[in-house]
């Protein structure tokens, strides 16, 4: 399975009370890590619209594992699972930088729309080709 | 299968007994699935992702395709609904 990395550093303004990232945050750098992999197949969201879709997200899973502090260096690692359905769902996980230490893991399953807000059913042209890309992409060995 | 689909009380059964086996609904049992109510919210209450699955289902089991949610909306608005919409379907095939 391919992964896309990006870095990232916690800011002073992501951190808690605690001097812990906050929770909600690490949804900010699934998205982060989201685009860099869209972008290499030119499915972001703009580039959809194009194509006359968008992609909402309706589900969202994290599991937290160790806190992050301000100034610390991360990486979000991003792939995309094999749809058996006509959706989107991509896994996450972050990472310290310094010593791979995992923060937490998680996943979301976006379906797609066109832009008139109908729901498809089954992928089809230019859409199914771009998403079949970025899905052989990363499960390649 | 051929006789499954085209005995209408006996394709209902089928469909019911799918819904429950694929969407792995543990609160309800094939005989509390009412043969008029909507399948999607305030009837039996199944979301967006349940219907992607309910989708390739149908596709796999009975090779006919629901495209997107216009048809949808008339496949799955009761078991009386999606059983007709499958005999239809069936015979153009």
């Amino acid at each position: 399975m391919q992964w896309v990395e990006t870095e990232e550093v916690v800011r002073f303004n992501e951190v808690d009370e605690w001097g812990m990232a906050w929770y909600g945050h690490y949804m900010a750098w699934f998205e982060i890590g989201r685009m860099s992999l869209l972008k290499r197949f030119d499915l972001l969201p703009a580039q959809m619209v194009e194509l006359g879709y968008i992609a909402p997200v309706v589900s969202l899973k994290c599991d937290f594992k160790h806190s992050a502090t301000c100034g610390d260096r991360i990486i979000i690692r991003t792939t995309v699972v094999k749809p058996e359905i006509a959706a989107l769902k991509f896994k996450f996980e972050i990472f310290l930088k310094e010593n791979r230490t995992l923060l937490a893991h998680g996943e979301t399953t976006q379906v797609l729309l066109t832009t008139k807000r109908k729901m498809i059913y089954r992928l089809t042209g230019e859409l199914e080709s771009r998403i079949n890309n970025l899905v052989s992409y990363c499960l390649e060995e | 299968m051929e006789e499954i689909v085209n005995n209408f009380e006996s394709l209902r059964e089928f469909l019911k007994k799918m819904i429950v086996d694929i969407l792995n609904l543990e609160d309800v049992t094939v005989q509390e699935i009412d043969n008029d109510s909507p399948l999607f919210r305030e009837g039996l209450g199944l979301d967006s992702i349940d219907a992607l699955e309910l989708v390739v289902a149908i596709e796999k089991t009975f090779n006919i395709i629901i495209a997107d949610e216009d048809v949808g909306k008339k496949a799955f608005a009761s078991i009386n609904a999606l059983a007709g919409f499958i005999q239809e379907g069936h015979k153009q095939g």
